[in-house]
């Protein structure tokens, strides 16, 4: 249910992302929503069921965005991993830190990769623009919060109907256990 | 002796209120059998009494006009309030209405300029719309909602009513996706219109063309229309893609540094055109007129 749910949910920021967020094909302040659900999961839930989801959603983004295939899948993991190191080993564990730490490896991840893709690819990337990402990842560490508490509530949402759920099923497999 | 002064004083003055009411009792039944009973004339008194009495009614009667003044213009008030709020719906109806005429006018002249380009070119096309615009600040494309099964076919060029858009990236059964001109990675054959010179037309990735290999010796002028040379085969000959809007002569180098303002408007891309031809071969990595460099 988690899972399925987190799926669907990606599904429709990745939509939202792509359609409504996009006024024209040079709109700059396009918030990457699917970059905000990567931190959640990165800093709430388990690598498993955390990349039972991403994957496959860094995948259709790959496809619906960008030309170079494997680029998405490769920053979005990227971006995972390094939340989750961070999260883990670095005294930044406060919940104070961890916003604006999302914009900073947005930021880093963006850059690294798009060096990467620069120099092995041979297709012309449009030139690294520091005031545009700058808003990007502002709009990432600003969207954060809010984003955070709905995935929050949807978490809390999805685990309580899949218990429901559980219930009834035990209830309706065998009577005598009760 | 005080006391017994004060009790025969009040005595006396219910005396004289009691005879001065049966006085009056007196003189009241002796009015009311004279004014009954005599000539029926309309005398003096009557009219004191008249007079006594009109400024009552009359202040009476202006009171219960103004009462029923103030109920009519409360009712009133009521009815103007409900009119008010069905008037603000129809309103709010209304403006809808204008906007969804304003936004049909709007599709309208879209697709009559499509329509037009399309009987002008005598091209065989497929009308597709964006449904969909890639989020990335390093590359430009849009998806639209035709695919493979409408005929369409990697490396098919897109265009709309105004000139070039770019050319078919990658195509599924239902959809596709369209490289822009305008991306970095898009290149494309064009001519000069003016002196027929051939250049080559690269995206910036901003909403300007950089027009190269154009020698120093061409005479190139800004307002210059440049259009597609159609040598790769993607893109038909004479098709509007920019005008010149920047020229540079450096000292240095063979070739001028010409910048091309596109002829589409890439903000407001909606309905696009693609134009059916034979699938190019277009080069995995780059190439000039058929595919991203």
């Amino acid at each position: 249910m988690f899972v399925v749910g987190f799926f669907m949910l990606g599904l429709l920021l990745i939509g939202l992302q792509t359609t409504l967020l996009m006024l024209h094909p040079l709109w700059v302040p396009a918030p990457d929503l699917y970059f905000v659900l990567v931190a959640y999961l990165a800093y709430r839930h388990d690598v498993l069921r955390s990349l039972i989801i991403l994957f496959p959603l860094s995948l259709i983004y790959d496809v619906l965005s960008g030309l170079l295939l494997g680029m998405y899948p490769a920053l979005f993991l990227l971006g995972f991993f390094s939340l989750r190191f961070m999260a883990a080993r670095l005294p930044v564990r406060e919940s104070l830190y961890q916003l604006p730490m999302i914009g900073v490896c947005y930021l880093a991840v963006s850059w690294v990769v798009y060096l990467v893709m620069s120099f092995a690819s041979t297709m012309d990337l449009a030139a690294w623009s520091w005031p545009v990402m700058l808003i990007r990842a502002g709009l990432v560490v600003v969207l954060a919060f809010p984003l955070f508490r709905f995935f929050e509530f949807f978490s809390r949402q999805t685990r309580e109907r899949s218990r429901r759920w559980h219930r009834l099923r035990i209830r309706s497999g065998n009577r005598f256990r009760e | 002796m005080r006391k017994k002064g004060g009790g025969k004083n009040r005595g006396r003055a219910r005396t004289l209120r009691l005879i001065l009411l049966i006085g009056l009792l007196l003189t009241m039944g002796l009015i009311f059998l004279v004014s009954t009973l005599g000539s029926q004339k309309f005398g003096p008194l009557h009219e004191l009494l008249f007079e006594a009495a009109g400024p009552v009614q009359s202040l009476l009667s202006r009171g219960s006009e103004s009462l029923a003044t103030l109920k009519t213009e409360y009712i009133d008030l009521l009815k103007v309030r409900e009119e008010n709020k069905r008037l603000w719906a129809k309103l709010r109806e209304c403006r809808a209405l204008s906007h969804k005429n304003r936004e049909a006018l709007a599709t309208n002249t879209r697709l009559r300029k499509l329509l037009q380009f399309k009987e002008q070119s005598r091209l065989p096309t497929v009308a597709a719309r964006i449904i969909g615009k890639d989020p990335s600040v390093w590359f430009r494309s849009v998806v639209i909602d035709r695919g493979a099964s409408d005929g369409i076919a990697r490396g098919m060029a897109v265009v709309n009513g105004d000139g070039v858009v770019g050319q078919v990236f990658a195509v599924s059964p239902n959809y596709a996706k369209v490289l822009l001109a305008i991306a970095p990675s898009s290149a494309m054959d064009v001519l000069l219109q003016k002196s027929r010179v051939r250049g080559i037309l690269k995206g910036t990735g901003s909403l300007t063309y950089r027009l190269d290999y154009i020698l120093k010796s061409v005479e190139v002028e800004e307002g210059d229309e440049v259009v597609s040379a159609g040598y790769g085969g993607v893109f038909p000959t004479g098709l509007p893609v920019g005008r010149v809007s920047r020229v540079v002569r450096k000292r240095r180098g063979m070739f001028l540094e010409i910048e091309v303002k596109p002829a589409v408007d890439f903000l407001t891309l909606e309905d696009l055109l693609i134009i059916e031809r034979e699938p190019v071969a277009a080069p995995e990595n780059g190439g000039i007129d058929g595919g991203p460099q």
